[in-house]
């Protein structure tokens, strides 16, 4: 498999008064050139920090400490900001959260399609008018609606608009951040079938980072499941999901609904992920795992437990013996 | 009910909290307090630290009145044109400039804060009269309204205070109101009225501490304003002619050719007196803002 | 439109009120107002005959309606101790105040807005820690203050700059703009303008450092970013666009409170403006021009308060344009 992006050992930190805090430590995971990965965990992980770092918008306190992420044969990490300003939106675009801020409150969608157009594609004004029409009928949005403000658009609308733009110069890769949590599960839908039919029409490549297990399940190809900074399993989605070698990916599954049937069981995982100020060292999830062993206590690394799926686990191999115990509410409240 | 109690809970004052990392965090406020004490100390000891009695006219030899000394060793910035020691003018304006501050921002501070608790609580027709007014007071010319009020009654500091107090009240009612308005719907208020507390202990004891840090702000800020507007009145000739002020100072400086005659030492000092202590509120306010809004710091 | 209508009348309601509570101020003070205005040497009979010439022997609630059917004609009365009609002194010195108030204020908001957009990018370096203690001290200073050194400094000292008026006595102009144009008039203008911008640039700066710190924290500025967009085009269509909004609307309230507040600075300056023809009309006890030139300030006051809001709304499609799903 010939990946378009492959992140290695990334690490990015933030500078506070108590010391460093390791918000991702050490990731490792690769994208193919077409499909949708799904990086996936709860709040505070460090997926939406791995996300800004791949797109270069670090907040001022936060920096990659270490690793790379070879991004179409070129370490993104090194790269000067010049030269990573050209890769910027022409082969690596972004799809923000539905928040309302996304889009610049007081110009129109068109003056927004068009500055990325013209002044990053290099587009005459008038291809660039007609290619916005193009990317909003491309995303199910009337043309008209170029001319609106973005308070004038509901959520998934303004999210829509977001793809669009992303998509403006066909990048090779988009990267999604959350992009459906704000919205109602109908429209979650609507979103999620957009983004798939347009995976498969352009055959891009997407990182969509979600905490919601549910919306992997539905949109994507691989998955990449993180926990306090780390990768602890990645594979096919299917396998992953079927078949889950990791106690957390296994709880994780427990405590969300389905998108497309309601009902089951929720059971949520106790406790929160540790503080990555000072992370605890060997297993980070064993303090929470209902099957944390001695062994725990040492640092598990990430193999390839079964083709094409990878896990850090010391008791991968028992996994299929400890599923079925991990679907059950009482493993979990202890 | 587990939650009960802690919804019943009030949050104590920020400042309460953070007061003791107040003099290390903030050096704007300590800067700012300690300007304030300077002038409050000068203006208790104004007898003791003037050389002079500020009205009294000197006189050089016999009959010569000592008009335009230099400064000297006994006149420490030179005396005035009408023969008048400028140092102990100076010190003893400090008396008047606090005292016109402090009371005025004190009104300001009470009535703002009392029309704003009303409000925003009761909401209605009180709300609704009470925001009219502030709309009209809003649309009134600040310094000419202070200017026809002291003509049309006596000259002097309290129809100074009163106009002030008038017209600054406004400000600080819409903040506090819309303060108000967002601590009405919290946990602890809705529990005092679930159970059963009158509305005025509600006002008073429940949402009343909440909105203090927020008052004082203003009452930091109106100080600065007062001592502005006695200057601008007085140098207008419209303060309390009786009365020894830095206002008064820079106009009997400017009607007397101090500017032409190059002076400077006789209308410097005052400006620089009211820069520092319109200063000093503004950096109380700033420092005090930061421990009361955390999220508009870093 | 809805918005448009229910802000003019609002404003309506106020320049209302603000004029009835003129009245009442100018007429209800203890004392009988010609006494507060008129002086000692006056007969009884010039005094009756002045009080029937400006309707004050008549009932309050008939005078009350006399002044506001002639307010609404525009008609001030006439001057007391000048003997004109109000209104043509006021007229004559609207364009002395006016001219004063604008340059300072387009002088003070040019040079805010660049200073504060550019402090906005130098947090924590020497450059803030001295300029933002430096625009609270302007602001602190008493403006009258501030013309005194500059005209005692530029003007007294130095000799460069006229320390009183508008024009050189006695010169002659074709026409009014003539003499607003004329070098003269402008050679006269800059220090006053300059002193009232200095007091006024504060404000501008501190806001625009505020809001554009504000702004630049914004997800769609990150967005900017992303897009490898030039910091050019970043900084000024993306974060000052939106930085500015309230920055406008404080330039509108300036433009209304700098017509009353700008007494001072005009007195410093012997500058023929609004300000300076209420002051001496009130200390010349010249009833009608007083009344008349509180009015026409406050009702400038009154008139840029709702400018500002329109100029918000206007500004800001969040609130101009509705929702449309």
């Amino acid at each position: 498999m010939d990946a378009l992006l492959d992140v290695r050992d990334l690490a990015v930190h933030y500078r506070t008064a108590a010391g460093p805090v390791r918000a991702v430590d050490g990731a490792s995971f690769t994208v193919p050139a077409a499909g949708i990965v799904g990086l996936v965990g709860e709040s505070g992980c460090g997926k939406s920090t791995l996300g800004r770092a791949l797109m270069g918008v670090l907040p001022r306190s936060a920096s990659i400490a270490a690793g790379q992420a070879v991004f179409e044969g070129r370490d993104l990490v090194t790269l000067s900001p010049a030269e990573r300003r050209k890769l910027l939106w022409r082969r690596l675009a972004f799809v923000p959260q539905t928040a309302m801020n996304a889009l610049d409150p007081v110009q129109r969608l068109a003056a927004q399609m068009q500055e990325v157009l013209v002044e990053r594609g290099g587009l005459s004004r008038a291809a660039a008018g007609a290619r916005a029409v193009e990317l909003f009928a491309m995303v199910g949005l009337d043309a008209g609606r170029l001319r609106d403000w973005p308070h004038q658009f509901s959520g998934g609308m303004r999210q829509r608009a977001s793809i669009a733009l992303a998509l403006a110069l066909n990048p090779a890769l988009l990267i999604a951040d959350e992009p459906v949590t704000a919205l109602d599960v109908i429209v979650q839908r609507q979103i999620l079938d957009v983004m798939r039919d347009l995976q498969s029409r352009l055959g891009l490549a997407m990182i969509l980072v979600t905490h919601d297990v549910a919306v992997v399940a539905y949109a994507c190809d691989r998955v990449v499941v993180m926990y306090a900074g780390r990768v602890v399993e990645s594979g096919p989605v299917r396998a992953v999901l079927e078949a889950p070698l990791h106690p957390y990916t296994m709880g994780l599954m427990n405590a969300f609904p389905d998108l497309e049937r309601a009902g089951g069981e929720l059971v949520p995982i106790e406790g929160a992920p540790p503080s990555l100020l000072n992370p605890p060292t060997g297993c980070r999830f064993a303090a929470r795992c209902p099957f944390a062993v001695a062994r725990c206590e040492k640092d598990p690394a990430l193999l390839e437990q079964a083709p094409d799926h990878h896990v850090a686990c010391w008791r991968a191999a028992e996994a299929p013996a400890l599923r079925p115990l991990a679907s059950e509410a009482a493993t979990w409240s202890r | 009910m587990p939650g009960a109690s802690a919804m019943r809970r009030r949050p104590l004052p920020g400042f309460v909290g953070s007061g003791l990392g107040f003099l290390r965090k903030q050096p704007f406020a300590v800067a700012g307090l300690a300007i304030y004490l300077t002038f409050i100390l000068l203006a208790i000891f104004a007898d003791q630290i003037a050389t002079h009695d500020p009205r009294e006219i000197l006189f050089r030899g016999a009959y010569r009145v000592a008009r335009y000394l230099p400064p000297s060793a006994t006149h420490y910035l030179g005396t005035t044109a009408g023969g008048r020691d400028v140092f102990s003018q100076l010190v003893h304006g400090t008396r008047s400039a606090l005292q016109v501050g402090v009371t005025a921002a004190f009104f300001v501070v009470v009535i703002g804060t009392l029309l704003g608790l009303l409000s925003g609580y009761l909401g209605g027709w009180v709300d609704r009269v009470i925001m009219r007014i502030s709309d009209i007071i809003l649309g009134l010319p600040f310094l000419p309204f202070v200017l026809v009020i002291s003509a049309l009654t006596r000259p002097g500091t309290t129809t100074l205070v009163a106009s002030v107090a008038l017209m600054l009240w406004p400000n600080t009612a819409r903040v506090i109101r819309s303060q108000v308005l967002s601590l009405r719907e919290r946990g602890w208020v809705e529990a005092a009225r679930v159970t059963g507390c009158s509305t005025p202990r509600i006002i008073f004891v429940h949402i009343a501490p909440q909105v203090a840090p927020l008052a004082a702000l203003y009452g930091s800020i109106a100080v600065g304003w007062a001592i502005l507007t006695e200057a601008s009145a007085s140098f207008l000739g419209f303060g309390d002619p009786n009365a020894i002020s830095w206002g008064l100072m820079l106009q009997d400086a400017f009607a007397n050719q101090a500017l032409s005659r190059g002076v400077w030492t006789w209308f410097v000092p005052p400006g620089l007196c009211i820069v520092l202590l319109v200063l000093a509120g503004f950096l109380v306010s700033r420092g005090s803002e930061k421990l009361l809004f955390p999220k508009l710091g870093d | 439109m809805k918005r448009f209508a229910g802000r003019i009348a609002h404003a309506a309601f106020v320049l209302w009120a603000v004029a009835t509570l003129t009245f009442l101020l100018f007429r209800l003070m203890p004392g009988d107002p010609t006494l507060n205005f008129l002086s000692d040497s006056f007969s009884e009979e010039m005094r009756a005959d002045l009080l029937e010439s400006f309707g004050l022997d008549k009932p309050l609630p008939e005078q009350y309606l006399i002044y506001l059917g002639s307010l609404l004609q525009g008609d001030l009365g006439v001057s007391f101790l000048q003997k004109r009609p109000v209104l043509d002194i006021l007229l004559a010195a609207l364009p002395n105040t006016a001219a004063l108030t604008i340059t300072a204020l387009v002088i003070a908001y040019a040079f805010g807005i660049i200073a504060g957009a550019f402090l906005a990018f130098a947090r924590g370096t020497v450059t803030e820690g001295i300029a933002i203690p430096a625009a609270l001290i302007t602001r602190a200073a008493p403006e009258f203050w501030l013309g005194m050194l500059l005209l005692s400094w530029l003007s007294f000292a130095w000799g460069i700059f006229p320390s009183a008026g508008a024009n050189v006595a006695g010169s002659e102009f074709t026409s009014e703009w003539a003499r607003l144009t004329s070098a003269d008039f402008l050679w006269h203008l800059i220090l006053p303008a300059l002193t009232l911008a200095l007091y006024l640039q504060g404000l501008p700066l501190l806001l625009m450092r505020a809001t554009m710190l504000e702004v630049l924290n914004d997800e769609f500025i990150v967005m900017a970013r992303m897009k490898g967009l030039s910091r050019w085009a970043i900084v000024m269509r993306h974060a000052a666009r939106n930085a500015l909004l309230p920055v406008a609307t404080a330039f509108a309230l300036g433009l209304g409170s700098s017509f009353g507040g700008n007494v001072v600075i005009e007195t410093v300056f012997s500058w023929p403006g609004l300000g300076r023809v209420l002051v001496s009309a009130v200390q010349g006890a010249d009833y009608p021009l007083a009344q008349g030139a509180f009015i026409m300030i406050a009702a400038v006051l009154v008139l840029m308060n709702m400018v500002a809001d329109l100029l918000y709304a206007w500004l800001d499609p969040r609130v101009s344009v509705g929702a449309r799903r």
